[in-house]
């Protein structure tokens, strides 16, 4: 048996359950009330590709990237895990694909419709991530501080991205834009698996 | 002051003698002191459970858990714990110990482990000192040589620091039953005082070759991940399972730390066992685990076949 066969991916995680989750609370505790200005953007960036304004929207979202990756990533989620600052700095390259796309791209010459599978898709994942994702820690015994909310937190961040992405962009540019968000929420899903 | 008994202590204390006479005999004889095991080489004993801090004490600088910690230490300490395991893999976990030392003073007990790991390049002094400052100690009482890292070049520098006095006890560590023949080659031809490897009820590779090497060349060895990570005793309480009555009755195991404890550092080459929790509870029945007594050759061989058939 090779010695990468033994590891187990609960190995690949450096800290227990308590850990992560006192991190999260220390976010909301540090932040408040940033997070309705965050969540502000977020739905503004919504409602803006919806309506077809694809560079605003997109500009809209860049903040709240640069801002979980320093803060969250960077500051402190790097001081339980080295790979915590490489991560920041994808989302910081997010927050820069972001950032382009609002300058040169020329977004779709049609309103989207909201019929069309993407859109809808779109709209269920934004939504959820915007006004779903806040719900769970509370729900779930957690304190409200430790609610994850968009641009405060990694998970609602990537999920109303790819939810905005889906409805705002098309083509090469949709691709592109989702690579990180999916990229980071796979992570996390195997991190919170590892956790369990 | 009266001395007379009121007939509801009367028949308080007819109830007391009546229970404990039902009690099963090893439960009496069991102690209140944690056991300890000599360190071969040496007058030392070492207290067979020990402290283990992957994951559990990586929590950076965040005050709550910093003190939470300290509160599972002083727990450790207050029961007579001795070693305290920690690498510089294990993120802020060497910073975590350094709070809890430095608010509740270095206990007489303390037996301070830690690890160097790569890159060596000269390094091996450094990451001394540098662990030192962060535990807030002048030296360690065993430096170990992360999963066999750059084992020679690092090997070579330690031996200097115990020549020097620097540090007491040499070790070399590795982990999920890997590398064990170069561990053994390791344990056969090189002059260690400690080997930390993985042994628990449901990895017992390490008994075919590297235990009995261990007894015969006098090292003492360290079991890491008892719980198998925590997979173990978590899989055990959330089956429902209960603890077999023969195993209360032949060696006192109550709880399942007990059962999986017992098993680990009732093996006469084991040293001491190194749970990891976050918990001042899950401690203390940590710690309860290490007292007799303890289970016999046969017993060991039941309590294997018993997790073996669930």
């Amino acid at each position: 048996m090779s010695d990468w066969a033994s590891y187990h991916l609960q190995d690949f995680i450096p800290f227990t359950a308590d850990i992560y989750f006192r991190l999260l609370e220390r976010m909301g505790e540090a932040f408040w009330p940033l997070h309705l200005l965050m969540l502000a953007l977020g739905a503004t960036a919504l409602f803006l590709a919806l309506k077809n304004r694809t560079r605003l929207a997109c500009l809209l979202l860049v903040p709240p990237w640069t801002f979980v990756a320093v803060a969250f990533f960077m500051q402190r989620y790097a001081e339980l895990n080295w790979a915590g600052g490489y991560i920041g700095w994808a989302f910081l390259a997010q927050a820069a694909l972001l950032l382009s796309i609002a300058f040169v791209h020329r977004g779709p010459a049609q309103l989207p419709r909201y019929t069309s599978p993407p859109v809808m898709a779109g709209i269920a994942i934004a939504l959820f991530g915007l006004a779903g994702l806040p719900l769970l820690a509370p729900l779930g015994g957690h304190s409200w501080y430790g609610a994850e909310v968009f641009g405060i937190h990694p998970d609602p961040t990537a999920i109303a991205t790819l939810g905005a992405v889906l409805i705002a962009l098309r083509g090469p540019a949709r691709w592109l834009a989702a690579i990180i968000p999916a990229l980071w929420l796979l992570l996390s899903g195997l991190t919170h698996t590892a956790l369990r | 002051m009266k001395n007379r008994l009121t007939r509801r202590q009367l028949l308080q204390l007819t109830g007391a003698g009546l229970a404990a006479a039902a009690l099963p005999r090893s439960l009496l004889a069991e102690s209140t002191a944690l056991l300890a095991k000599p360190i071969p080489g040496s007058d030392e004993k070492l207290p067979v459970i020990g402290m283990g801090t992957w994951r559990t004490f990586n929590v950076g600088n965040d005050p709550q858990l910093l003190d939470a910690r300290t509160r599972v230490m002083q727990a450790f300490f207050r029961q007579g714990g001795g070693l305290v395991d920690c690498s510089p893999m294990y993120g802020s976990a060497a910073d975590t110990i350094g709070y809890a030392l430095k608010r509740l003073g270095i206990p007489e007990s303390l037996l301070s482990a830690e690890k160097v790991w790569s890159p060596a390049g000269g390094s091996t002094r450094e990451q001394v000192a540098e662990l030192a400052g962060r535990w807030g100690v002048q030296g360690f009482d065993l430096m170990q040589i992360h999963n066999l890292t750059d084992w020679r070049e690092h090997l070579a520098a330690l031996r200097e620091m115990k020549a020097a006095g620097e540090i007491r006890h040499i070790g070399i560590t590795t982990s999920h039953g890997r590398r064990h023949w170069e561990f053994e080659q390791i344990m056969a031809s090189e002059d260690i005082d400690f080997a930390q490897l993985t042994y628990n009820i449901t990895h017992r590779e390490a008994e075919d070759r590297l235990l009995p090497l261990a007894r015969e060349k006098g090292i003492a060895v360290i079991a890491n991940r008892p719980y198998d990570g925590g997979s173990l005793i978590k899989g055990l309480k959330r089956s429902g399972e209960k603890v077999p009555e023969w195993a209360t009755e032949e060696c006192g195991c109550r709880t399942w730390a007990d059962f999986l404890l017992k098993f680990i550092v009732s093996h006469p080459a084991i040293s001491c066992a190194i749970p990891a929790t976050t918990r001042v509870e899950h401690m203390n029945e940590n710690m309860r685990a290490g007292r007799a007594p303890l289970p016999s050759t046969s017993t060991r061989q039941r309590m294997a076949r018993f997790i073996e058939s669930l």
